[in-house]
């Protein structure tokens, strides 16, 4: 009997409890932005450059009513976690992204707002920014994006003291760089340092190949839904040059098994066990962070080889153009969100940027580089970037998101020799393009 | 107080066991059962964050949604697509082997050791913590650490040559798998451990001072006694085993991302790289829902087959 006058009372207990637990569950999952609270939210990927961010930010505060709040998301899980978050109430008022393809889906779930209006009201949002890398945030013919951060072209890095003892010059041309390959294996160095677990290192060499031999348009034709692209001969070809590579012993056997993240690839080139590693260009301030000594006096870079009779221009580059700043439709404070990307393009985010080693791509740039932390690094990427005809943002930036998983499988299987050709071909035409 | 209400139970019903050997429990027969309501707070929030997203998954997988906008209903697509993908069944064949692998590697192992720890020497007892620190780390931890000791340049393969050849651990479908195997047994052999130890300490020291009084050896003892007394604690840490390693997930995702391809992409991983990789949430509710149903008709067999469900003590004919 005691049981059952007990009962009530334990039910509403257990119920407190169950509904307190779950209450404050939810309190561990606060993503920061709310649907209103009289503030625009900014959402970047969370890494070094936050500092910067978070000084813009500061000074956009100082004379703004509506205030700005920065929000990041660590790691490289940036991308899944905002596309979980950007159809909620969570969702940013302003966030980064890299272009392309990784806006796309936004811009067609109609959650994006588009900048001409902007533009219109002010005309340098547009014209303070070097349009080859303004065009890549343009979908559908209207621009979604304002560049931020820098513009990361993809290098060819090396270890001056490897390659001097080996006799190899930077190359300039594939062949070269086949010889380079020989005389490296020779001094018992592995050639080319490689990433291979995270995939995406491996991609560059896709990229960059495609484009030196076939040009941008076939891969244009391709990401624009006409699969056909992916059987071009200059398709076969360039996938002919990438497995004599691999079997050359280019990038020795345990590849798939080094990390470019848990710094594996960085430290094989630091400590003279491989002659060249092709990587973006955060791969001199990444040395600088783990091998400081080396990043200052053994360190060199070039740019990505010429192949003899491809299409492709030799001044073209691969890489991400840049990040952009995205607004989203819902945002309450428009006005005050043009305000903040005007800031986008002033001399204090320039220097600040070139202060940490990252390449803005404003107009004003070029006024700055000299006083910069790395001169010449800045000025030989500033060129390479400015004089390139055509700038290949990185295949899985340029796809859709939900192309990457695949994409990236794909490649790593043709790498390492578990698809043939006609596999990878297939493979790659069964990418979603949109 | 209480004995009121316990006054009148031995009538009930499933308590047949109790009732043969009364003096046996005679705590028991004191307290009251606990009544429905202490069952409450758990299936209160059972059903909030396990039944309902449950259903809701079973729902999103006859749907198409990539977390934009709202889903739409496509029918049984996503479970026809995954019928014909040979990715989905190559994953059901590494979950299984993986299972398979980490009961037998680790069955054996864990006895081991835990009737070895269960003995009462000081030693055994500073050597059994040391045992047990795995056991503290998260399953992402552990996996950070030995992707770093397995680095081909830099980790151990780097130093071992003559075993590990060009340390390519990673690069290829057995050895890949070899170290998923190897990491959860190293990660979870001790909480095996620790079931066994707890087990074999409870075996009464009477069935072994009678065995030697009856001339049985050590090894007969341990076959004989020992391993007989581990039945239902066996049963337990290998239904543990097998469900733990039908959802293996963090290991994969931090060790090989389901590669070298698509080699190591067990099922539960498979169903995040369709999910949060590829976006396609419905074929990875489909995925989620498959697991979820052989997970449990596994474990139900499991159950049935090695008689479980009876809960035969193995006290019986002791006292």
């Amino acid at each position: 009997m005691k049981t059952r006058a007990r009962l009530p009372r334990l039910i509403a207990t257990g119920a407190t409890l169950a509904l307190a637990l779950s209450l404050s569950a939810c309190g561990g999952g606060d993503g920061g932005a709310s649907a209103d609270d009289g503030k625009i939210h900014i959402l970047v990927y969370g890494d070094a450059t936050n500092k910067i961010e978070k000084q813009i930010v500061d000074k956009f505060n100082e004379t703004s009513d509506v205030k700005a709040v920065l929000d990041t998301i660590p790691g490289a899980d940036y991308q899944k976690k905002l596309q979980t978050i950007i159809s909620t109430p969570q969702a940013p008022d302003v966030f980064f992204n890299w272009g392309g393809g990784s806006i796309k889906p936004f811009v067609k779930a109609d959650l994006l707002l588009p900048l001409d209006d902007f533009i219109k009201k002010n005309p340098d949002l547009e014209s303070k920014f070097l349009p080859s890398v303004f065009n890549n945030a343009v979908v559908d013919g209207k621009p979604y994006g304002i560049p931020m951060r820098g513009t990361q072209p993809v290098l060819l890095f090396h270890n001056k003291n490897v390659l001097k003892k080996a006799g190899v010059q930077p190359p300039k041309t594939w062949d070269e760089l086949l010889d380079a390959v020989e005389k490296l294996k020779d001094e018992g160095v592995t050639p080319i340092a490689l990433g291979g677990g995270d995939v995406w290192p491996t991609q560059m060499w896709f990229q960059y190949l495609y484009d030196r031999i076939a040009g941008p348009e076939l891969f244009q034709k391709a990401l624009d839904g006409d699969k056909s692209a992916w059987e071009a001969p200059e398709s076969k070809k360039a996938l002919k040059m990438i497995r004599e590579l691999v079997d050359a012993g280019a990038f020795g056997k345990n590849y798939d098994s080094v990390k470019y993240t848990n710094g594996g690839s960085v430290a094989l080139v630091a400590q003279g066990k491989a002659g060249f590693e092709l990587m973006g260009s955060w791969y001199y301030s990444q040395q600088l962070t783990d091998h400081p000594d080396f990043a200052e006096k053994g360190l060199g870079y070039s740019a990505f080889p010429a192949v003899e009779g491809g299409k492709g221009d030799p001044k073209n580059v691969a890489g991400n153009t840049n990040n952009y700043y995205s607004v989203m439709k819902k945002t309450k404070h428009p006005e005050a969100v043009a305000e903040f990307l005007e800031l986008m393009y002033s001399d204090e985010f320039v220097k600040a940027q070139l202060d940490v080693g990252n390449l803005t791509t404003t107009t004003n740039t070029d006024r700055f580089i000299e006083t910069s932390a790395t001169p010449e690094y800045s000025r030989f990427q500033y060129d390479l970037v400015a004089d390139a005809p055509s700038f290949q943002l990185s295949w899985d930036q340029a796809f859709p998101q939900s192309a990457a998983s695949d994409m990236h499988k794909a490649i790593q299987q043709f790498f390492n020799g578990q698809l043939d050709a006609d596999g990878f071909i297939k493979a790659m035409q069964a990418l979603p393009t949109e | 107080m209480t004995t009121k209400i316990t006054s009148a139970p031995p009538a009930a019903g499933p308590r047949k066991g109790s009732r043969r050997r009364p003096a046996a429990s005679p705590s028991v027969s004191k307290v009251g059962r606990p009544g429905f309501a202490w069952a409450l707070p758990a299936a209160v929030f059972f059903a909030l964050f396990a039944i309902v997203p449950l259903v809701m998954v079973a729902v999103l997988s006859f749907m198409s949604w990539n977390g934009l906008g709202s889903p739409q209903w496509v029918g049984t697509d996503n479970w026809s697509r995954l019928m014909d993908d040979p990715v989905m069944l190559k994953s059901v064949w590494l979950t299984l082997l993986l299972t398979v692998l980490g009961v037998v590697v680790q069955t054996p192992l864990s006895i081991m050791l835990g009737v070895w720890a269960a003995g009462h020497q000081r030693n055994r007892a500073v050597l059994s913590v040391i045992y047990f620190i795995p056991l503290l780390l998260s399953a992402t931890a552990v996996s950070v650490l030995w992707r770093a000791l397995l680095d081909p340049n830099f980790g151990i393969p780097a130093d071992a040559g003559w075993l590990f050849g060009d340390g390519n651990l990673f690069g290829e479908q057995a050895t890949a798998i070899g170290v998923l195997a190897f990491v959860s047994t190293w990660q979870f052999t001790p909480f095996h451990t620790l079931i066994y130890q707890g087990a074999a300490r409870s075996i009464p020291q009477v069935l072994y001072q009678a065995a030697e009084i009856d001339g049985a050896g050590r090894y007969r003892q341990f076959f004989h006694i020992t391993l007989p007394q581990l039945r239902n604690s066996m049963i337990t840490s290998m239904i543990l085993m097998i469900v733990g390693g039908l959802t293996t997930f963090e290991t994969v995702l931090i060790l090989t991302q389901g590669g070298p391809g698509t080699d190591t992409t067990i099922s539960a991983y498979y169903m995040y790289d369709k999910a949060f990789k590829g976006f396609d949430f419905g074929a990875g509710s489909a995925i989620a829902l498959a697991l979820v149903v052989a997970a449990t008709i596994i474990s139900l067999v499991v159950v049935k087959v090695s008689g479980y469900d009876k809960m035969r003590s193995s006290m019986e004919g002791v006292s």
